[in-house]
Order: structure tokens, then C-alpha cells, then sequence
């Protein structure tokens, strides 16, 4: 009996490490976003003040408005959440097929998924110059269409590779009973095959739009006044020696430059921890 | 009296049908004054507090010519990449440019030069009301105007007075260092200084308080805060066939001075860019630092400042030869205008240019405390709005007056911020004490010698000789054996 309660005893002490460690990590990652989301709330005159203003007692969405009416908030929102979104389709469009040939039909032999995966090697600072040349070229700098054609196109190869996995996992029989109850190639991969691999698709699209929106490097290079995003709207205010007076500002564009992300995943988050366990033991 | 009437009458009715005459006449000119109504100016900037700055004037241009400013920000870590990429392609997709004349070298060949546009429009850019030697670093290259100021950016220096003023200070002070305490005129002065605040509450506090302030970031600030004394002890970059000459005397003496100090300025210092150090001085953390002008804003504005009224402002410290004071105030770059060479409306583009720099609207930039940008012209020194902002504006605006004759330039040929940002590395390698001084230096100078050689000896001797000379003209030359004094 006493060997039973001290038995409990550890296993309790061990559960309250365990929270008190969970508790002091999240503290510890979250502090800095706490951080901004407060100042994004606070008045200028708060920003210095000692002791801290932690929580601000009058909180003000007032350096939100001006983001939105004094500088382009509004636009590069809209084109962030637009491209991003539109470059997920693009990239799940795009992957699922040729994931689904490569994985059922051997498309491009057995090393083409790998051959597909040396795109992503190649750094993108390497890749600005010739691509921004050739976009000059084609007229396609400051252009909507510019800037998805280019992430749908970065991000296929890694959703492919991840797709593959996923449709591996699909038992043939189940496809193949679709077949000879007559459903062509392309219904029973629209009706059998997807419904049995949505995990994957949520991970792919989480991770296509979260890369995309948090994409910097071409976003500045590619884009005009009219089509610049969030990411790039966030850096005017936070480098080049930012000043104090628009802390307010400056926070506020990185809120709204994680919270997209933050309710994508969250949204998607019961696929993601699925189909990340799936797809590790895929390959 | 009927006679007198029946003048009035007629007069009143010549008046009345000449002002009918005159009438479209006096409205004919003010439309003749907006050739360029409608017109659209596309402009860049590197960050939101420029962009802010330009609304500043914004409705007056509009009023005054009828030209709307289509404002796009391009954030500073992608600034030149991004411009001159759009540059070389042989195109831009904006009129006015905003750059940092450390880069004039390798911008200038985009840009329109200005003295044909001031003869073609009469252009009012009242050049006289700016520093000569300002001129030379941030409107000229090779000889041509291209440029006008929009950020004074230079060094000055900025002190609590209860630091210098408190009896007890000044009693100890005297006691351990045989002279008395007053805002530093020499480095030398400056370092006894600054050992001697550190680590106590010298506000009559029981904080322990810090000794001066700096920013010594690797990223150019280091490079900034190191050549405040090189200069000073008779340094130049290069010889005239450029060999570096930072490590030499004046290089090893300031950096090793700058590497025994640190013990006295804050901790994380290392990594302090220019807001940290500038937020210290006004909540009375540190007596003493070298900053940016601008800093004189915030320590003159109460809802952030606890100095206001007690801050002291005054030239750099600097080293005494032969009886005279040698002071080197770094010109850090700033920002400038400049009109792109591909503009399709270059004259709209060269009258916002007038409108932006003129005294009248570039003071109330240069004012206004939530921009940083800093004063330029000899009229905003002289400003009596200016001047009386705020407790101590005088003494501020003077001291940067003093300062602009004692400035120097950063490296300005082709690859100057290379140069400049392999030298910061060094320094701050220095700075961390992972190598010496002497070594750091040698490192750089390897490292600037190999910059030399890639973009073409020959050629980077030709720009060097041009800056060298116009150094030369303002009293900068090379003097290693004022190091040893």
C-alpha cells in the first residue's frame, strides 16, 4: 500500500515537473510575441516607462487604424493573404497529380522524386539575380501572377516528395475496387484516393501558405508599390534603425504578419500532428 | 460736388472695367506657376519614418505646384539591392531617390545631374546655406551635383549636466585625476571620464549607473565610433596609391583605447545600434555620449526625456597637437534625393526637389521630433522656431554647426560600404576581445587590399584620388605622429 501511494507520489511530482518545465518553455517562446502584441496596444507614452508597462490599462487599436489608413496595411494584407492562398491551391493543384504518377506509375523513374527535391537545395539568394532578370524581361516584376508562378513553383517539388509518401500509404486494392466498379483513373484519385489522404494535403498547404506569406526575399525584390505583402510592409518598419515613435506601428505589422499563419495552423492543426506522424514513417 | 460724384463714377467704372481686363490676366499667371499640375512624382524611401517625414510637406507641394508624391518604402535591408537591380536593368519605376550618399559611387551613373536642371527651371536650391564640406560627401561625385540632403547625419556629443555639475562630483573628480571636471575636449578626457562614473549612482542615486554610452554593433557602428578617433590622431584610409593606412599608428591607438574602455560602458553595448544608447542617456543611465544629432530631439522632448533642461550638448572630443584641438566628427551618410536618370518627368521630379530641400519645408522635417532626420542647412541652425523648441535648442543647434566644419566622410568610391563593413567586422572582433587590435586591423587591411584588387586597382585609385584630394581640401591628411603625442 505504501510502495502504491509513494508510486503516486513520484508520478505526480514527475507530471508537475513536466508542467512546470512545459510552463517555463512557453513562457520563455511566447514572452517576445506577448511582448509585441501588448505594445501594438499601448500609447506611445508607454513604451519606456519604468516599471514596464506589462498590460496596458487603456488598450488602443489606434496604431492598427493608422496601419491601415496612413500606411498600405490594408493592401499588403490583401495581396499576402490573395498570393498566399492562391499559391497553396497552385502548389496542392499542381502536386497531388504528379505526386500520385510518380508514386502509382513510377513516373520518371525511381530517383525523379529525388531529382525533384534538388531544386529546394539551391539557395534563393543565389536564384534573385537571374530571376529577377528574367521577370524584367517578361514584364512580370510587380505582378500578382509573377509572384505565385514562382512560389507555387519553389514550394511543388517538397509537397510533392511529401505527397508521395501519403499516397503510398493508400492500400491499391481500394483503388483498384473503384476501378472495376467503374470509376476512371482520375475519380477514384478524386474520390477515393484524396478523402484517404487529406492529413497530407492539410500539411502541405499548411506549410505552402505559412512559407509563402513568410517569404521576404523575392517579395521585395519582385513586387511594386502595389504589390508588396505584409513580410515586406513588417521590415519597413522594423529595420533601418526603427525609431520609437512608431514602435505601436511596427508591432502592430508584425500581429498581423503572424496571425494569418498562427489561424491557419491552428485551423489545420489536428491534420498536422496526423500527418506528420504518417508522413515520417513514409518515404 | 455733383462733379466730385460724377468722378467717382467714372473712376469707380474704369476700375471696375480694368479689373475685368486684369482679371484673367492675374489669374493667368498662377496657372502659368503649375506647369506640372497632375503630375505624379513617384518617390522611394528606405523605412515608414520617411515616408512619414514626407507628409510633413506633402499638402503644400500639392498647393504650391499641383504635383502629388506617390510614396513607396523599400526597407532599408533590401534598399540598394533592390534599386539597383531595377537601375542596371536600364529602368525605374520611380522619379526621386532617396539613397545614402556612402553608395554615391555606385549610384551616381543613374542619377540626372543637376546644375543643367537648376539653369533649365531656375532652380532655387540655395546651396550657399549648406556646409561646404557637406556638399562635397553627400551632393557630389566626381565634381557634378547630383544630390541634395534630406538626413544630416554626423556625430555629436551629448552629457547629463548633474553629472558635471554635482559638488561631490567634482570633488572626487579632482582628487583622482588632478583637473577638473567639465565635459570632456579630449578622448583622453573622455576615458577618465567615463572610469570615473562608472558603477555609481553620480545622480546622487543609489543606482549604479553607467560610464558613457555607445553603439558599437558590428554593422557599421562600430566602424563609426572607431574613426571618431582615428581621424582625430592623424589617420586616413589610404595612401595615394592606396595602400590602407588603417592600421597604422592612429588605427591601433583609437581601437585599442576604444577595447580598454569598454569595461565602462553598459553591458550588451556590443550590440547596441544607435536607440539603445539614446534611451539611456535620456532616462539618465548614462553622463555622456556620442550620437546622432537627432538624438537632441528626444532628449528635448518631456513626455520621454527625464533630462530636459539638464542636457549638455558640444563638439566630439578630440586630441591635442602642438596646442591645437584635432576634432573628427563622422559624417555617418545620412540620406539624400536624387532625380533618376530614367524618369520620364524629370522637371516635376527636380521642382519636388527644390520644394523638399528648401529652408522653409526641410526645416519642419528636420523639426518635427517623431522623424530622425537631422539638421543640415546653415538656416536651420540659425532657426529662431528651431531654436527655441526646447530647452537647450540653441546650445544644441550650435554645437552641430561647429560640427560640420570638423566632419569626415566615410569611404565614398565604387564599394565603399565593403570597405566600411569589413572594417566594422574587424573592429568588432576587436571589440570582443577574440583578437588584438593590431591584428584586427592587419586582418582589415588584408581584407581592403583584396576589395582593391577585384574591383580594379587602377580604377579605385583614380576615384580615391578624387576624394583624397577633396579631403585634403577640408584639412583631413595623414598624420601617424600625432598618435604618439
Amino acid at each position: 500500500m505504501r510502495t502504491l501511494s509513494k508510486y503516486r507520489l513520484q508520478r505526480q511530482i514527475g507530471m508537475l515537473m513536466s508542467y512546470v518545465g512545459i510552463a517555463v518553455a512557453l513562457i520563455f517562446f511566447l514572452f517576445p510575441f506577448l511582448w509585441i502584441l501588448t505594445t501594438s496596444l499601448k500609447g506611445n507614452e508607454d513604451y519606456f516607462t519604468f516599471p514596464p508597462v506589462w498590460i496596458p490599462t487603456e488598450p488602443s487599436l489606434a496604431h492598427y487604424y493608422r496601419l491601415f489608413t496612413h500606411g498600405n496595411g490594408w493592401l499588403y494584407f490583401k495581396n499576402s493573404l490573395a498570393i498566399s492562398s492562391l499559391s497553396m491551391l497552385a502548389a496542392l493543384l499542381f502536386s497531388v497529380p504528379t505526386a500520385y504518377s510518380i508514386a502509382r506509375f513510377r513516373f520518371g523513374g525511381s530517383l525523379f522524386s529525388n531529382f525533384l527535391l534538388l531544386l529546394r537545395t539551391m539557395p534563393a539568394i543565389a536564384l534573385v539575380i537571374p530571376i529577377y532578370v528574367l521577370y524584367s524581361k517578361l514584364g512580370m516584376t510587380n505582378n500578382y501572377f509573377g509572384l505565385i508562378l514562382l512560389y507555387t513553383v519553389f514550394y511543388i517539388p517538397f509537397a510533392v516528395w511529401l505527397m508521395i509518401g501519403f499516397i503510398r500509404d493508400v492500400p491499391r486494392e481500394i483503388e483498384e475496387a473503384a476501378l472495376i466498379d467503374g470509376c476512371s483513373r482520375l475519380q477514384s484519385l478524386l474520390r477515393v484516393v484524396l478523402p484517404i489522404i487529406v492529413p497530407g494535403l492539410a500539411v502541405v498547404a499548411l506549410f505552402a501558405f505559412i512559407t509563402t506569406w513568410n517569404e521576404f526575399l523575392f517579395a521585395v525584390i519582385l513586387t511594386g508599390a502595389e504589390t508588396k505583402t505584409m513580410m515586406v510592409l513588417v521590415a519597413s518598419y522594423t529595420t533601418g534603425s526603427p525609431t520609437d515613435t512608431f514602435y505601436g506601428e511596427a508591432s502592430a505589422s508584425v500581429v498581423l504578419g503572424i496571425l494569418p499563419a498562427f489561424v491557419v495552423a491552428f485551423a489545420l492543426q489536428r491534420y498536422l500532428v496526423k500527418g506528420l506522424a504518417l508522413g515520417a514513417v513514409k518515404g | 460736388m455733383r462733379t466730385v460724384g460724377r468722378t467717382m463714377v467714372t473712376i469707380g467704372a474704369i476700375v471696375w472695367a480694368m479689373s475685368l481686363l486684369i482679371g484673367p490676366l492675374t489669374i493667368h499667371p498662377v496657372e502659368a506657376a503649375k506647369p506640372y499640375e497632375g503630375t505624379t512624382v513617384r518617390v522611394i524611401v528606405n523605412a515608414e519614418y520617411v515616408k512619414y517625414a514626407l507628409t510633413l510637406i506633402e499638402k503644400e507641394l500639392y498647393d504650391t505646384h499641383g504635383i502629388k508624391m506617390e510614396v513607396e518604402v523599400i526597407p532599408a535591408d533590401a534598399f540598394v539591392t533592390k534599386t539597383l537591380l531595377e537601375f542596371t536593368s536600364g529602368r525605374s519605376p520611380w522619379d526621386l531617390i532617396m539613397f545614402t550618399p556612402t553608395f554615391m559611387a555606385d549610384y551616381s551613373r543613374h542619377f540626372e545631374p543637376l546644375e543643367p536642371l537648376i539653369k533649365k527651371l531656375n532652380l532655387q536650391l540655395d546651396l550657399d546655406d549648406i556646409a561646404k564640406e557637406y556638399q562635397l560627401s553627400n551632393m557630389y561625385w566626381g565634381g557634378t551635383l547630383y544630390a541634395m540632403p534630406l538626413d544630416g547625419d554626423i556625430h555629436i556629443m551629448f552629457y547629463n549636466k548633474t553629472a558635471f555639475e554635482r559638488p561631490e562630483n567634482q570633488q572626487k573628480f579632482k582628487e583622482k585625476y588632478g583637473y577638473d571636471l567639465a565635459p570632456p575636449q579630449t578622448w583622453k578626457q573622455w576615458d577618465d571620464q567615463a572610469a570615473f562614473f562608472a558603477g555609481w549612482g553620480w545622480d546622487g542615486s543609489d543606482h549604479k549607473l553607467f560610464g558613457a554610452g555607445a553603439s558599437y554593433k558590428e554593422n557599421n557602428y562600430s566602424f563609426h565610433w572607431w574613426r571618431q578617433r582615428f581621424f582625430a590622431y592623424g589617420g586616413q584610409y589610404f595612401d595615394e596609391n592606396m595602400k590602407p593606412l588603417i592600421n597604422t599608428k592612429p588605427g591601433i591607438r583609437a581601437l585599442e583605447e576604444l577595447v580598454n574602455t569598454i569595461q565602462y560602458y553598459p553591458p550588451g553595448v556590443l550590440l547596441f545600434e544607435s536607440e539603445e544608447p539614446k534611451t539611456m542617456l535620456i532616462k539618465g543611465e548614462v553622463p555622456m555620449l556620442v550620437s546622432w544629432t537627432s538624438t537632441g530631439k528626444r532628449v528635448g522632448d518631456p513626455n520621454q526625456s527625464l533630462i530636459v533642461g539638464k542636457a549638455g550638448f558640444g563638439m566630439l572630443p578630440g586630441h591635442q597637437v602642438d596646442g591645437k584641438l584635432i576634432r573628427a566628427s563622422p559624417n555617418t551618410g545620412g540620406r539624400s534625393w536624387a532625380i533618376s536618370k530614367y524618369s520620364k518627368v524629370k522637371d516635376a521630379t527636380a521642382v519636388v526637389l527644390e520644394f523638399v530641400s528648401s529652408p522653409a519645408q526641410s526645416l519642419k522635417i528636420v523639426m518635427d521630433s517623431k522623424t530622425i532626420m537631422d539638421p543640415w542647412r546653415n538656416s536651420h541652425f540659425t532657426s529662431e522656431k528651431f531654436r527655441s523648441s526646447f530647452p537647450g535648442a540653441g546650445e544644441y543647434l550650435d554645437s552641430i554647426k561647429e560640427s560640420f566644419g570638423q566632419t569626415v566622410p566615410g569611404v565614398l568610391i565604387p564599394g565603399g560600404d565593403e570597405y566600411q563593413r569589413r572594417l566594422a567586422g574587424a573592429v568588432s572582433q576587436a571589440l570582443q576581445k577574440s583578437i588584438t587590435p593590431k591584428e584586427a586591423l592587419d586582418q582589415a587591411a588584408e581584407e581592403w587590399d583584396k576589395i582593391t584588387k577585384r574591383r580594379n586597382l587602377k580604377k579605385q585609385q583614380e576615384f580615391w584620388k578624387q576624394q583624397m584630394s577633396a579631403m585634403q581640401e577640408a584639412g583631413i591628411s595623414f598624420h601617424p605622429e600625432w598618435a604618439d603625442k
